[in-house]
């Protein structure tokens, strides 16, 4: 039974490809356009997984998202280093700043101050001259993708920060944020000189929780301080992400997209699959007619779904898979993140589609009258 | 064997109407019929008369709105869907006027259906199939498509599959009426020749062939005529077989509602055993 299932749905070329077509579409679709929602989201986190070392970042209190600048001061400072059960506490600096390149061109540019003695929130690797030379007055290393954004300036090259000259003293790695700007690493010191905001240029304190103590207390315990509230890596992450969901409406619109994915492989799969399933109603009366059980006939119409529907899943998740490899090259500025999660997601939207197809096609089978055969 | 188990078809007052209200057609308006095992019985009539509906009553496909059919002692009425799907499987077999191949089977393919339908594993069953097609003449086409045969191929095959799980009735619609003359001729000596046949017990076999084509009446051992909705009362016509298979069957010349149970005749160059 079950070969005579497949040589009917293999036997029927043009439906059969258009129906492992419909059906990869749509699973491409509705993963694709996940993968790349799961890829901005992730990238929007970006600047939070460049620093590993803190327990807490501290903000303005009314702070949305990680990439939103909202100065802090000396005084914050100062205030969250005295605080009870904290360990170290170090500015670090994250705003857009004008940038004159050597050509005379200039653009935006993601800047970023460190400390400049302990170097906490460095870029996670350095690809070329040392990470040291930052304490050089002016000095500044260039993120890897930014290269080509800053018209490939090199080692010694001098750029333009507001105006002040700064100098390239090697390159990084680091994730950018969700807009991808071209990052640029230099010491909260050099930022003070770049960027004229007096002494209230903080973004964050990033705060080490003496060991032992308890990370909730000292949350709690920045958090009664004035205009400042401490956050945790995975309540950031999360700010961000809800932030990027609801904020910028890419929720919104990637729902869409993955919602209409699903209803054109709901309706193209299913409507094709049913026609399929009409135009064998013959062989399927000729079966019953010669004795083939409902069990069976149910069997044959879901053994042809889920080949179908393996099928296409298999061509739409591919599809997106390299697409996902694609995006990964470096210079790309394509995000997509492709998890085990969004396999089973797709798997299910593959499942939804085959399921309204082969509902219809069971209930024309079954409900066949075996006597068309003599029609 | 016992009488009872000669009876193969008993219909008594069998109605069946389609539709309602204006629409309504009335296609059997009381069929009483019995027919022995052993024969050849052709059922003819003018086209729309209900010749196609009563051949579904009785062979299970379709279920009568009035009155009892049975075929050896099975009363479909009595039965659940499945339980006459099951009793098809093995009572049954089909011929029909457009073949109703399954085309992306192969020859063989498609004679072994009735067998995996029924659970037969697939190597004893291709075995039977292509035991079945040698008879029927076609051993060197068993991995054709249907596609790639004649009109006459294809009822051969269809002949092969309705006789591979040796049924104890087969139904023929129309069986030659998609075919010349010639090849209908060839087709009509197989089912002639499976009138003959018997079950795997060794039981005979009844044939029930509906058809319009006058060419064919010398095939049959007995003739039913049909007339808007019910069977003649005497048989209008009696075409006499030819010269070998002339013995009257009484039962017959008695038309409708005596049960005609001919004497099994010798086999001859008919092979009993399809
Ligand atoms: N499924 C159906 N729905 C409605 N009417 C039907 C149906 N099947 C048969 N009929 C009607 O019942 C009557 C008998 O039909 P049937 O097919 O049994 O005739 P027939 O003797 O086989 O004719 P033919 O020689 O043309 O094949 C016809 O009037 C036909 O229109
Ligand atoms: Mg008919």
């Amino acid at each position: 039974m079950w070969r005579i299932a497949l040589r009917m749905l293999l036997g029927d070329r043009p439906k059969y490809l258009a129906l492992v077509c419909g059906l990869g579409f749509a699973v491409l679709l509705i993963s694709q356009q996940a993968a790349i929602f799961m890829g901005l989201l992730i990238r929007a986190t970006g600047p939070l997984q460049n620093v590993a070392q803190p327990d807490l970042w501290v903000a303005n209190k009314f702070v949305r998202y990680v990439s939103e600048t909202r100065a802090l001061s000396d005084e914050d400072l100062s205030r969250v280093r005295s605080t009870p059960g904290v360990l170290w506490a170090e500015p670090f600096f994250s705003s857009r700043v004008q940038c004159d390149l050597p050509s005379g061109n200039s653009r935006y540019i993601q800047l970023v101050g460190i400390d400049r003695t302990t170097m906490v929130g460095q870029p996670p690797v350095v690809t070329e001259g040392r990470l040291e030379d930052l304490r050089i007055e002016g000095a500044v290393l260039v993120e890897e993708s930014a290269r080509s954004k800053l018209e490939n300036v090199r080692i010694g090259d001098t750029l333009k920060l507001n105006d002040r000259r700064a100098i390239v003293v090697g390159y990084c790695r680091a994730k950018p944020g969700f807009d991808s700007p071209a990052v640029v690493y230099t010491t909260y010191a050099n930022c003070l000189r770049f960027v004229p905001l007096g002494r209230n240029a903080m973004t964050y304190v990033l705060v080490k929780v003496r060991p032992g103590a308890d990370v909730r207390r000292v949350q709690e315990e920045i958090g009664r301080l004035p205009d400042v509230a401490a956050f945790t890596h995975a309540e950031m992450t999360d700010r961000t992400v809800r932030f990027i969901l609801i904020e910028t409406g890419i929720g919104i619109n990637f729902g869409i997209t993955v919602l209409l994915g699903l209803i054109v492989g709901l309706a193209v799969s299913g409507a094709i699959f049913y026609q399929f399933t009409m135009e064998n109603s013959r062989n399927y009366a000729v079966l019953k007619a010669m004795g083939a059980r409902r069990g069976a006939l149910i069997g044959m119409v879901l053994l042809q779904a889920v080949w179908v529907g393996l099928i296409g899943y298999g061509v739409g998740v591919g599809c997106t898979a390299l697409f996902t490899l694609q995006s990964r090259q470096p210079g790309m500025e394509l995000a997509a993140y492709f998890p085990w999660q969004l396999l089973v997601g797709s798997l299910v939207g593959m499942i939804l589609c085959i399921s309204v197809g082969s509902l219809l096609s069971l209930r024309r089978v079954l409900r066949l009258e075996p006597a068309v055969v003599f029609k | 064997m016992s009488g009872a188990a000669e009876h193969a078809v008993r219909l008594r007052g069998v109605r069946k109407r389609f539709g309602r209200g204006n629409t309504e057609v009335r296609a059997l308006r009381g069929v009483d019929l019995d027919l022995a095992a052993g024969q050849l019985v052709m059922l003819v009539g003018p086209s729309g008369c209900g010749k196609t509906t009563l051949v579904s009553v009785i062979s299970g496909v379709l279920d009568a709105d009035e009155g009892v059919a049975e075929v050896f002692g099975v009363d479909w009425g009595t039965l659940s869907a499945e339980q006459k799907t099951a009793r098809r499987a093995e009572l049954v077999g089909f011929v029909f006027q457009q073949f109703n191949l399954l085309a992306p089977l192969r020859a063989w393919e498609n004679v072994a259906v009735p067998l995996v339908v029924r659970g037969t594993p697939l190597p004893r069953a291709k075995q039977a199939a292509v035991e079945a097609l040698r008879r029927v003449g076609l051993a060197d086409r068993a991995e054709a498509l249907p596609a790639q045969l004649s009109g006459g191929m294809q009822q051969r095959v269809a002949i092969a599959r309705a006789l591979v799980g040796r049924p104890r009735l087969l139904v023929c619609d129309e069986p030659t009426a998609n075919l010349d003359a010639r090849t209908g001729q060839t087709v009509m000596d197989l089912i002639k020749e499976a009138a003959s046949g018997r079950d795997e017990q060794g039981r005979r076999r009844c044939v029930i062939v509906v058809t319009h084509d006058n060419r064919t009446f010398h095939y049959a051992d007995r003739i039913e005529e049909m007339e808007d909705g019910v069977l003649k009362q005497t048989p209008a016509e009696f075409i006499l077989r030819e010269a070998t298979h002339a013995e009257p069957h009484a039962a017959s010349a008695g038309g409708a509602g005596g049960v005609a149970g001919g004497p099994p005749r010798p086999g001859g160059a008919i092979d009993a055993d399809f």
